[in-house]
This record gives C-alpha cells, structure tokens and sequence, in this order.
C-alpha cells in the first residue's frame, strides 16, 4: 500500500513501469522501495539511465532466518536530484544465488565479494567471487545467524590466568568473587 | 613465505616477477598487503588483498547492547573516529524518533571538524612520506598533537573519543575551553604557509605527485569514488552540502575542488578542506556560547532499552569519503543488523588496483596514501 | 634498540605520535626499523586477527636473536574489546613469548616510551630472556599455533635447528606437536627466478 507520495516526475517515470512494487518515504532524503527480486536489475538499469541514480552507495544483506530469506537492500543515491532510494529484494536463503548487477553499477563487485564470503550468497556474473577478507577462514559464513561467535572463540582459545595477589588474599580469608562475569549477560 | 599463500610464477622466461607488497611494509597504509605483478619496473597488474584487520564488528555488534556498541563503533576507522561515532548515533536516534539538542548538535559538528583535521594532517604527513619528504609528517604529527590534547580535554580520549550517545553528547566544554580552540586554530592557521612552502608549492613534491595515479570524472564516478578524491576531479559533491546533517545548513563553508584528479589535486583538496574546516570550528566556536540548553535528550534506560522495529541509513562526511551505516531493529535491546560502509572499500580495493596497474613501482605507495585508503574500514 | 615498524592493529595510530618531534623516542636510543631480520623489538600494537598471527609468527621467527616483543593495548592481554569475535587471538602468549604488556585502549605514547624503559631495564638486568622460552618450550607453542592454524602449519624457519645451534633445546623443544611438523615439513626450495636475458636463470635462495 503505497502512501501519498509526491514523487518526482524522474521517480514516477521509473516506478510507474514496474507492478507490485511499495514505496514509502522514511523521511526527508530516503525513499524506501519494496520490490519482487527479478525486478530489481531492470529498475536499477531505468534509475541508473532514465532518471540519473549514478552513485550506488552500499548492497548490504540482512539475514532472517524465521522467514527463511536473505534481504538485499541496494542504496542508489543520485547527485542531481540528491535523494537515496534504498531497493529491498527478498532471495530464499536456501540457494542463495542471485544476479551480479557489476554490469551496471562498478562498486557492486566489492560488496558482492564482500556479501558472499560473509553470508554465502552467490552472485551470478560477478567477475570476482573470490574471499578477500576471509582468505584464510575456513568455517561457515560468519555474519549468519545461526554462527555463534562467542561459542566458536570458546572452542578454540584460551583465557589469561587471573590470580592476582590482592584476590588471593581476599580468597584466604574467606572472600572471592561472587558473580562470575560469564552470569553476568546483558 | 607460505607454500600456500604464494603460488610459484612457473612460466616461459618473461620480464614479470611477482612481489608481495605486503602488510609489514611501511608504504602501505596500515596492515594491508597489495599483490603486483612487474615488468622490471611498471606495474601490469595488481590484486588487494584485505583481511589482516578483520575483528567480525558486524557479528560483534548484534550482540551487543545499543550503548555498548558505541564503545565498539570509534575503533573501525582509527585515524578518524568521530564521524563513526555520530553515524551511529544519529542512525539510532533516527529510529528511535530522538532528536538531540541544538547545543549537542554544534558540538558534535566541533568533534567531527576537529577530527577531520586531525585525519587530513595525518593524511598529506604519510603522502608526503612516501615520496621520501619526511619532514611534512613530523610538523604534521606536531599540529595533529594539539588536536588531540583539545579532544583530551573535552571527552577524555585523545583517538577514540565515545563521546556521542544516541540523543546527544556526553559532556559539555570546559571553562576556557573555547578560547584554546581558537588559538590552536589560530596556530594552524598560521603553519599553513609554511607548509605550503615546505610540501604544496615545492618542486620536487609536485613533480613526484603530479600525474600520479590520475582518475578522470568520469572514472572516478563509475567506480563509486567519493570524498576528497571525488572532489579532485571536479565535482563538487559533498554530504554535508548535499545530504545535510546535523547542523550544517546552517554553516557557511564551500566545497573545494580540483581539476587534475591525480595524486597531488588530492592532497591539494585536502590542504583547501583543512582551510575550511578551521572556517567551519570558527563559526562554531562564535555560535556556541549564545546556544544554551542541555546537551542530551532524554532516553530511556540504556541497559533494557529496546528500540522500536526499523531501519536507517545514515550517511556523513567522513575525511575519507562517504560513510554509510545501514542500520536495522527488529524491536529488540540488541542491533539486528549494522552494516558500515566505509569510505575505502570503494578505494582501497577496486580503485587501488586500476590506478596501481600502468604506474612505476614507487608510485603505488603514493597511490594508497593520496586516495586515503584506510585498511581497517574496509576489514572491519 | 630497534623497533619493528610493522603496525598490526589499531595502536599503531599512537606510535607516529611517539616517534615524531613531541614526545621522540629516539632521545632514548629507539628507532624505527624496517626489516625483521635487523630488528631487535616486535611492537604488537593492538589485537591480532587470526591472518595477521601468521604473519606476525613469520616476523618473530625472522627476527634474530636476542630479540624482545612488546604487547602494546589490552587486546593482547587477553582478546580486549573484541573478546567475542571469531577472527583475533586472545591471548598472545599462548603463540610467541611476550616480554612486556602495555595496557590501555591505547596507551599513550608517553606509557609507550615508559613502557620501553622498562623493557630496557630489564634487558640491562637480564630479566627479559623470554626469547629464549620460545626455544625452550617450542612444542607448547607449536601446539597452539597449530590448533589455532591447523595442523599443516610450518614456517620456513627451522626453529629447532636453531635451538640446537644456540644450546637452548631443552626438554620442552620437542614433542608431540614437532612430531607433526617433521612428518610434512617440506624443505625450503630454492626459487627459480628467470630473467628474459638470452635464456640465463638465476637461482635464489628464498
């Protein structure tokens, strides 16, 4: 359900071409658009072209697990009309894959890398899906939800002995330390 | 060397030799390692290789309280942490529907200048160091200094202040503490000569830099360059003109710019902004003593404040460029997504490896600390 | 002495500040050095993530002898601010020996300078010999870095030869996890460098 958006006449030229779309302003500079996944590269091509989005600024990816999706958000912004369109697709995270969109925006290729290594999404016709920051990692996708991180450095490392002497003295004379930081969760 | 991290060139007898210009190398910005392949002297192809400073802040982050993470969030970009810190801060405030006091707002727009001058007298020190000028960085240093004692005096800190909360600022100035702002601008005000003597109009620098690593606009706008680089080339886009935040629609400053687009306009749009910046911390300093008020906004309690569902997408002028956090609630007392998207990881990696091919060996460390690239943004 | 200038984390910003005209270092005898193989103090400034650690072991292996490593920030200490995160090691004593702590978030370069001080003094009073632990109980490091790295881990440095060399194997040099390491340590190779010049190759040691 759209809103009563004024868009601009560039915007509309561009929405108005694709259906079962929802828009909404978030506020002064920011237009939200909620969009089906295998729309999303044409409407890039027609901001890009029609209407002068030449800055894509971020792709970032949002893991929900309960849906059973991976949301990609594509952050175009345009120097000419100064507004930031943030695209919102849904992919079903249990393939994972969906399309390169480097043909149209260079910058792409570095998020893309940078979503694959850390949450496992293959983008098709990416010229680079090799890791960058993880090149020596050899364990699941970090950023997804179901990684514990806390469980995983409990595993494989270990802590500083603590055993300062002031403790000990307290601990001699029947004293200690009565909330472990561990109970201790916020 | 590791048998698996180097892969031993087997080919016909050829000109090309591969060298790891690598994370423990003084030309390089930072803890970061570039791979180039060279035809005795020229560069004919280059490979980014990221990671060494990766600390997970994202996963870190969701498991953290809201106010816990702003102890985390300064330490992504070390050489300029203040713009980190008001990103996120007014990314919660956003979707918590906040909105900080017009005194807090003026003093993080003091932080934010103060340190964008910190981080652009760190920046023309190391490109000067790397074409073999070593004093420039010493004098930069100095004056970068009495930056970080004014950032002691106000939060504590001289690197990474926290001294951003959602809602406003934590503490307000100390007596007399405007009066030593505007000295210490005075002071810099008056070394910008000498330093254009010493680095900006000397020879040797200007024929090192000129023609280095040139980007042309429109290059510069398909691989998503932002920032003083962008600025380098002509166009004139900056987020606090064009995607005002804080307070900035009600300061007066312009956007320099430059035509070359090669390493020494880069330098040269750096030295103008540290000009406007010190316009910016006059003007500020004169407004501040007729803005009275408090410097927070009320929030709820910080241990068990669970903000409402949503998402933002902040951005702010950082030194560096444009920097983005995308942030996202699902209505609990912990982040359920941030994303930060630093200013170099458009730099650092694409526009790195293009500028580096074609160039001369001693060029590429020039290269890495005219665009500012900054290695710990990118491996967050 | 000298210090290796290798930044591996986010203290590094503190060090420029140290070595430049404010608070110099070099008035006390510390300079800057660019190669390992020369230097005689390995500065970790900050946390190490996992990649960084290889290479840092590679470093203080290269690193010749008597040499000293300072842990600057509290992430060496025991993980720091980044306690929960899956890509820095906690506890850098657990991988190389460490003569010295500095603790802070960061220090600053004036407990840096003090810092080194006390190293100093140390060395004068002979307390610092940490490197030769590393010699001494080399399987308990090996062990770690291999749990950490996995088991193919080597380096090209043959650290027990060394040992041997300088008289300070002892009971601790070997073990299980040297065990490991002979069965797949490869011999370092000399690398074939070809020039195009009329069909002559040079060969280099690497």
């Amino acid at each position: 359900m759209n809103e009563e958006v004024a868009l601009t006449p560039t915007l509309k030229a561009v929405l108005s071409e694709f259906d079962g779309l929802r828009y909404r302003y978030t506020s002064a500079r920011r237009l939200r658009v909620d969009l089906p996944s295998d729309a999303l590269p044409a409407m890039l091509e027609l901001l890009q072209g029609r209407a002068g989005y030449a800055h894509l600024s971020a792709i970032s990816c949002v893991d929900w697990p309960d849906d059973g999706d991976f949301e990609l958000v594509y952050h175009v912004w345009s120097y000419t009309h100064q507004n930031l369109v943030s695209a919102h697709i849904r992919i079903p995270r249990d393939p994972g894959v969906y399309l390169s969109v480097y043909d149209l925006y260079q910058p792409a290729g570095f998020f893309e890398r940078d979503i694959h290594e850390m949450f496992g999404v293959y983008f098709e016709g990416s010229p680079d899906m090799e890791k960058f920051i993880l090149t020596e990692w050899d364990g699941p996708p970090p950023m997804r939800k179901e990684f514990d991180s806390e469980g995983f450095v409990n595993d494989h490392f270990t802590w500083q002995e603590y055993r300062p002497e002031w403790l000990e003295e307290i601990e001699e004379q029947g004293g200690g330390i009565t909330t472990r930081p561990e109970d201790i969760r916020l | 060397m590791r048998a698996e991290n180097y892969e031993a060139v087997r080919q016909p007898p050829s000109n090309e030799y591969e060298l790891n210009f690598g994370p423990n190398h003084p030309g390089i910005e930072g803890n970061y390692a570039l791979k180039v392949k060279l035809h005795g002297d020229q560069v004919v192809a280059a490979r980014a290789d990221g990671g060494y400073l990766h600390r997970g802040f994202e996963k870190l982050m969701e498991g953290r309280l809201w106010i816990q993470n702003l102890a985390l969030v300064p330490r992504i970009c070390v050489p300029d942490p203040a713009p980190m810190e008001v990103c996120y801060s007014v990314g919660i405030e956003d979707i918590g529907g906040l909105e900080a006091p017009e005194r807090a707002q003026w003093l993080r727009v003091l932080q934010l200048e103060l340190s964008r001058m910190a981080s652009h007298l760190f920046a023309f020190g190391g490109h000067a160091a790397t074409t073999g000028m070593y004093s420039p960085m010493f004098w930069g240093f100095a004056d970068r200094d009495l930056i970080l004692d004014l950032f002691e005096e106000l939060t504590g800190g001289r690197v990474y202040h926290i001294y951003n909360i959602p809602g406003g600022v934590r503490r307000d100035i100390p007596e007399g503490f405007l009066d030593r702002v505007t000295s210490v601008m005075d002071y810099i005000e008056s070394r910008l000569s000498d330093y254009d003597n010493l680095l900006f109009t000397n020879q040797v620098f200007v024929d090192r830099a000129r023609g280095v690593g040139t980007l042309n606009q429109q290059q510069a706008l398909e691989w998503g360059v932002t920032g003083p680089n962008l600025r380098a080339t002509g166009l004139a886009f900056d987020v606090r003109r064009d995607d005002p935040y804080l307070v900035y629609d009600q300061i007066e400053f312009d956007v320099p710019t430059e035509q070359a687009g090669d390493a020494w306009a880069r330098t040269l749009v750096r030295r103008k902004e540290l000009v406007e910046s010190i316009r910016i911390v006059r003007q500020v300093v004169e407004r501040l003593p007729s803005i009275p008020g408090p410097i927070r906004c009320p929030i709820p309690n910080p241990l068990a404040w669970n903000l409402p569902a949503g998402e933002t997408y902040t951005r702010v002028e950082s030194s560096k460029g444009e920097l983005a956090y995308y942030i996202v609630s699902n209505g609990g007392d912990k982040p359920y997504r941030v994303h930060v998207r630093g200013p170099s990881a458009t730099h650092a990696v694409q526009v790195l490896e293009n500028l580096a091919r074609g160039s001369r060996l001693e060029d590429v460390a020039q290269i890495m600390f005219s665009l500012d690239a900054c290695p710990p943004e990118v491996d967050r | 002495m000298f210090m290796l200038h290798y930044c591996t984390g986010c203290g590094a910003i503190e060090l420029p500040p140290a070595m430049t005209s404010r608070f110099d270092m070099e008035r006390l005898g510390i300079q800057p050095m660019v190669t390992p193989r020369q230097a005689d103090i390995l500065l970790i400034t900050g946390y190490v993530s996992i990649k960084t650690l290889k290479r840092v072991i590679l470093t203080y292996e290269q690193m010749s002898s008597p040499k000293y490593v300072i842990g600057i920030c509290s992430c060496t200490v025991n993980g720091g601010m980044y306690w929960q995160s899956y890509a820095t090691a906690k506890k850098l004593s657990d991988y190389m020996p460490v003569d010295l702590y500095i603790a802070g978030c960061m220090p600053r370069p004036e407990a840096v300078i003090s810092g080194m001080r006390t190293l100093m003094e140390n060395i004068r009073s002979g307390k610092a010999d940490n490197w030769k632990d590393y010699y001494q109980r080399y399987d308990h490091y090996l062990g770690n870095q291999q749990g950490l790295f996995g088991e193919k881990w080597q380096t090209p440095t043959d650290v027990i030869a060394e040992a041997d060399h300088y008289g300070l194997s002892g009971p601790g040099t070997r073990g299980e996890h040297t065990e490991l390491l002979l069965q797949h340590q490869k011999p370092l190779e000399a690398l074939e460098m070809r020039l195009g010049l009329s069909g002559k190759t040079v060969e280099v040691e690497s």
